[in-house]
């Protein structure tokens, strides 16, 4: 924990960062102190709102999962499954154990992805003091190509399961238009056990040379994930509180509790105190006792903990979960393979109209979604309640303490520890658009 | 050949290239190719781009040009801004997957880009129709390649 001194009376501070770099979508910081009082440390959110529950009014059943998937580039999957699973509890519509057991592995793919993804190209090089990943690729090619080919084997489970990769299309109402052949999932399996779990073993070795560019800050933080009896809970399970422990999904509106604050247009959240933090680092702590060895060994090399309060270390759960997602992949690869693929048609016949509730956990943290359809099987309320908004008043708490705690170092010294503070959140403010930029040579 | 879309089809003329590879498939105007739709994840570029093969990208591009104008140019006959500031993993974007390729050495030599001049770039608006009379126009830029080659 930073024991810095408290600021001498009289030091004024002024830091505005406009547009965040390697965050998604459009955040400013803005710390404001005047003679030794903190007037403002805050997350500025300034992207436009984007309204997808108006979107999804009047939609058919078919079509919610189709609308949530695509709103978002990388979180697509986290909402198709999302919607899927809201849809199916308001419409009374049963899947199957094989149709469960796809839909984890599409999970843990996504994870993988999101995480290797986060902690190599955007968090580490902070750790390395490089602007960007660009620098990396000069100085560690190796390091750059281990982290796409882990990015391509997290990418091709999505693939094989789901027909493609970001924007799923067989997971339906239901179940699944189309599963995986025996072979493809074998070929996935080898690939996890040949190089995925080196290339895991080689990441923890390259963060454990970084660790000691994590900060050491502390701030005692209400945690909140999913948490099931059976398993590190990504798909399915209750509401768990570090400060409050368990209830079921159906309480999900208490569990995130949203408000409106004036410095951001997205929505704010909480529940016992003035803020929580969902994610990685908030399902380590729920959940550490559910992971199996490589997660632990990981864990221990990276100075992981049980009961870790600094939000810096949510990139190092990030890892660890990684490492989890790998070896629950190889076992659910293995059930599937024991019981037998079974060719089954979705479940799409209603047992009954009415509301549901999809929480699932995303690589951000806990996604809600929450559906009413009418006799015809069409939307006619619609509620999403996104990870991102869920964390940032925790951002601007971390931020308050945090500030006065560094603030004998150099202005941008602290920008930067603000700034790696925001990404360690991972947060996704938006989803971009690729537009391509160009200049014709003359 | 393979011809790769990237852009979110969900943001307007952004989904331009998902356009493309749909009529592409109604017609069947090129039975060999591989299709693909990498969506927002440009960085898949560098798991798709073959060497040995022709490989054309499409997707939407500021350019300067009218609104709807396709144009199909190679990677060294233009310069694509590097927007490092969008350099996320969702913005991680078509100049920063190219950059990363040829620093990579994985740069294939045969690459076409088609890039249309989108009118609008909102979620959820559908294709403008400046750029829907694009599509056309863009199939026969890849047709025109594919010719080159006799």
């Amino acid at each position: 924990m930073s024991t810095t001194a408290a600021p001498e009376t009289g030091t004024n501070l002024n830091i505005k960062v406009k547009h965040l770099t390697r965050v998604e979508g459009h955040g400013n910081i803005v710390v404001n102190m005047k003679e030794g009082v903190l007037e403002k440390a805050q997350l500025e959110i300034v992207e436009a709102p984007r309204y997808f529950e108006a979107m999804l009014k009047g939609r058919s059943f078919h079509e919610a999962a189709i609308i949530t998937s695509r709103i978002c580039g990388i979180c697509s999957l986290g909402h198709q499954i999302t919607s899927l699973k809201a849809t199916e509890q308001a419409l009374g519509l049963e899947v199957s154990e094989q149709t469960v057991l796809l839909r984890k592995l599409l999970i843990h793919g996504a994870t993988m992805q999101s995480n290797i993804l986060h902690a190599y190209f955007l968090a580490a090089p902070d750790f390395l003091k490089v602007g960007s990943v660009f620098p990396l690729v000069e100085t560690h090619p190796e390091i750059v190509i281990r982290a796409l080919r882990m990015k391509r084997l997290a990418n091709d489970i999505g693939d094989v399961v789901s027909g493609r990769a970001v924007h799923p299309i067989t997971p339906v109402p239901g179940g699944f238009t189309r599963i995986p052949t025996t072979g493809e999932l074998m070929e996935l399996k080898r690939r996890l056990a040949e190089d995925m779990y080196p290339d895991l073993l080689a990441t923890v070795e390259t963060l454990k040379a970084l660790a000691g560019a994590i900060p050491q800050f502390e701030r005692e933080t209400e945690y909140i994930s999913l948490r099931s009896d059976d398993d590190y809970a990504m798909y399915d399970g209750d509401i768990c509180s570090t400060d409050t422990g368990r209830v079921p999904d159906s309480e999900y509106m208490k569990m995130s509790n949203e408000f409106v604050v004036p410095h951001s247009t997205s929505k704010h959240a909480k529940v016992n105190r003035s803020s929580f933090m969902v994610g990685a680092l908030a399902r380590w702590n729920n959940n550490h006792d559910r992971l199996g060895e490589l997660a632990h060994t990981a864990a221990d090399a990276l100075g992981l903990k049980p009961g870790c309060c600094n939000p810096y270390m949510n990139t190092i759960a990030q890892v660890v979960e990684a490492a989890h997602c790998a070896i629950d992949s190889i076992a659910i690869i293995d059930k599937l393979l024991g019981d037998g693929l079974k060719e089954e048609l979705p479940n799409q016949d209603p047992t009954q109209y009415g509301t549901g509730i999809g929480a699932t956990e995303v690589p951000r943290g806990i996604l809600y979604h929450e559906y009413t359809y009418d006799r015809q099987g069409r939307v006619i309320a619609a509620n999403c309640i996104i990870p991102t908004g869920q964390n940032l008043a925790n951002i601007d708490d971390d931020m308050k303490k945090l500030v006065p705690e560094i603030i004998d170092k150099s202005k941008e010294e602290i920008t930067l520890h603000l700034e790696m503070l925001v990404r360690a959140y991972d947060p996704c403010i938006s989803c971009s658009v690729h537009m391509l930029d160009v200049d014709f040579i003359e | 050949m393979k011809i790769i879309a990237v852009g979110n089809s969900f943001y307007g003329d952004d989904g331009v290239g998902a356009a493309v590879l749909d009529r592409i498939r109604q017609y069947d105007v090129f039975p060999d190719a591989e299709l693909i739709d990498v969506h927002t994840d440009a960085l898949a570029l560098l798991d798709h781009m073959a060497r040995g093969e022709k490989n054309v990208v499409v997707d939407a591009a500021q350019m300067g040009l009218e609104p709807g104008t396709a144009v199909g140019f190679r990677p060294s006959e233009v310069r694509l801004k590097i927007k490092s500031d969008h350099l996320s993993m969702h913005g991680f974007g078509l100049a920063e997957a190219f950059d990363l390729a040829a620093q990579l050495d994985r740069m294939p030599a045969d690459v076409l880009i088609v890039g249309v001049e989108p009118v609008r770039v909102e979620i959820n608006k559908g294709l403008s129709d400046e750029v829907n009379r694009a599509v056309p126009r863009v199939i026969s830029i890849i047709q025109a390649e594919v010719q080159s080659d006799g």
